[in-house]
């Protein structure tokens, strides 16, 4: 019984921490719908997000929510910039050019942030109490970034589906040269693309920061890269709500079978849940690659 | 025969060169054993990357198998009174372990194209990586250290000699054979068909030609060669294997920089780009110690955003017609 309970109250963290890897994955799916490039440098953003999140907490004592308009900002500006200097040469290259580029972009960041800040994990606490489930105790951080996530998300639903900027994004994901012929300016919606994919990316990496005590480190995006291409591709690689949903299923998957491989004698969970990960990659990859959720 | 010795003749020079000045002058050999690591690191995923226009980006997994494939064969057979048998059976092994895993990866993420099979790619080294950690296979993160098995099997003075100087003649000879097969490749049916699904996977299939098949076979032949390196550069020379060290993703990195840099797909471009790069590397280890990597991406970007042709690719184009193109291939 202690197991079931374990079990129960590890998903339901699953689903509050999947709501967060959903927002932090959105962005990769966003870039890839509209500009078909993957940012295989996409860790390196969320890095950005937790230092952000870090710097602001230690140096104003602004809270990771408060910090999130900051995030925006820092996350635009980035994103065009990069758009600006880098990607823009790179619509219609081919594709190794691209995921040559990105990879360089992602690489750099995380050069820059631990020649500024040093190689040293850190991290910051905010404590403001916690909730009790009954079969476990959540911390009320995790659950403002749980809502938090959701309603970033609905934004975005709002923007994409309401505005007329959306629609113009829609249609270029849709047909790029019909979207031209009818006035849409396209290079000016791949960098608005970009840079809200950027933007959602670098907020994703603040509220991860409240799922990790000290783990904010130059490195720390490696993993959170690999997890959105889990999660993205669960989602249907170039959709931004599924990208959403996969992080739901990741977190689940995650957590749940961390509990189930704890069972085992003499193995380490932890890396064993990883190695579970991205075994779960290759077989969506290999058995139905446009994903769970995805179309033809 | 004429056409595989000609372009063979400038890369041939080069290595000659490079190892009588490593032979011959004092404190030179070590700094020109770094170089010739990344020359032939390039040259190893050149046969993939540059002739099928994939990239992989886990390709340093192969390296790591091929140095877990020659540690394995030392604390499992030294016992056995293999004599210097034993580095046969290691290198066999990192043989075996790089075509099992290229085969693995091959069925899996050779059927995927462009950014699905590079998300596959990184899926398995870093899968690979977490479940010898997380199952603590062979050693798990402490990894296998054979210094003790060295010494056991060929003697303190021997092991010595293996360690600093007779594992960068293998790679030496690994560059060599790396460089005679590329050549060679690239003058047979495979090699044309390979041009052609870089080109044009597509319209290639479309001709007929068995795409899966070249792919394959490309990608086991960049395996192989990664093993080999892993085995000779990593377990022989430092006697130690780490699963954190050999599947660092920064060899791959860097090996995508090289065959960038001197021109993905030819023959002398990776020698080239390793070399740049190689005495690059030599002079930021002193002069930015632990931030190479601020150095080499921007680089990156730079070369596939402006110069994707690579200082090869570059000079072939210049020489196209002239009688000395045959010799830059």
């Amino acid at each position: 019984m202690v197991f079931f309970e374990q079990l129960a109250g590890n998903l339901l963290y699953g689903i509050i921490l999947g709501a967060v890897y959903g927002l932090a994955t959105m962005g990769l799916s966003q870039i890839f719908g509209v500009l078909k490039i993957v940012n295989v440098g996409h860790g390196a953003f969320i890095m950005v997000g937790a230092y952000v999140a870090y710097w602001m907490f230690v140096l104003y004592s602004v809270n990771p929510i408060l910090s999130i308009p900051v995030a925006l900002v820092i996350g635009l500006a980035l994103g065009l910039g990069i758009f600006y200097i880098v990607i823009r040469r790179l619509i219609g290259a081919p594709e190794l050019a691209s995921l040559l580029a990105t990879f360089g972009i992602g690489i750099f960041i995380e050069e820059v942030a631990k020649f500024f800040w040093g190689p040293d994990h850190r991290g910051f606490s905010w404590n403001i109490g916690q909730v009790d489930f009954g079969i476990t105790l959540i911390p009320n951080t995790k659950l403002l970034a749980f809502f938090s996530s959701v309603i970033i998300a609905l934004i975005l639903y709002m923007l994409f589906q309401r505005t007329r900027i959306g629609a113009a994004i829609r249609a270029v994901v849709e047909d790029r040269e019909g979207a031209m012929v009818c006035g849409i300016d396209v290079s000016r919606i791949y960098a608005m693309s970009f840079g809200i994919g950027i933007a959602m990316t670098v907020i994703g990496g603040i509220l991860l920061t409240l799922f990790i005590p000290v783990g904010i480190n130059p490195y720390m995006g490696g993993e959170y890269t690999l997890k959105a291409f889990v999660i993205a591709v669960l989602g249907g690689l170039g959709s931004p709500w599924g990208a959403f949903i996969g992080g739901f299923i990741f977190g689940l998957l995650e957590n749940g079978s961390y509990t189930i491989l704890g069972l085992i004698p003499g193995v380490e969970p932890f890396s064993l849940t990883r190695f579970v990960a991205f075994s779960a990659l290759l077989v969506i990859l290999l058995v139905k690659p446009t994903g769970l959720m995805g179309g033809e | 025969m004429k056409k595989y010795i000609q372009p063979l003749l400038p890369v041939l020079t080069l290595y000659i060169v490079l190892l009588g000045a490593g032979l011959s002058i004092p404190g030179l050999w070590q700094p020109i054993a770094f170089i010739m690591f990344y020359v032939v690191l390039g040259q190893a995923l050149n046969m993939f990357l540059g002739m099928t226009g994939y990239v992989d980006f886990g390709y340093v997994a192969f390296l790591g198998l091929g140095a877990y494939g020659m540690a394995l064969a030392f604390s499992l057979f030294t016992d056995d009174g293999l004599g210097s048998g034993i580095i046969v059976v290691g290198f066999l092994m990192a043989v075996i372990f790089s075509i099992l895993l290229s085969m693995a990866v091959g069925a899996i993420a050779l059927r995927l194209r462009g950014a699905y099979f590079a998300i596959a790619t990184i899926g398995v080294s870093e899968g690979f990586k977490y479940l010898i950690e997380g199952a603590r296979l062979w050693g798990g993160s402490e990894g296998i250290i054979i210094s003790s098995q060295l010494r056991d099997s060929f003697g303190s003075e021997m092991a010595n000699y293996l360690s600093t100087f007779a594992s960068d003649i293998l790679i030496f000879a690994i560059g060599i054979l790396a460089a005679i097969l590329t050549v060679y490749t690239l003058h047979t049916r495979a090699g044309y068909a390979l041009m052609a699904l870089r080109e044009d996977e597509d319209a290639a299939k479309v001709m007929g030609v068995n795409v899966t098949k070249y792919k394959v076979m490309a990608f086991g032949m960049s395996a192989v060669f990664a093993g080999l390196i892993g085995a000779s550069a990593w377990t022989l020379k430092l006697t130690y294997v780490f699963p954190e060290d050999v599947f660092n993703i920064i060899y791959t990195v860097e090996a995508i920089v090289i065959v960038m840099l001197g021109g993905a797909g030819t023959l002398a471009g990776p020698v080239v780009g390793g070399l740049i790069y190689g005495i690059l590397r030599y002079y930021l280890a002193t002069v930015l110690p632990g931030f190479q990597l601020l150095v080499v991406a921007p680089l990156l970007v730079l070369i596939v955003t402006v110069f994707p042709d690579g200082v090869v690719g570059y000079i072939k184009r210049k020489l196209k017609g002239s009688r000395f193109s045959k010799y830059v291939i």
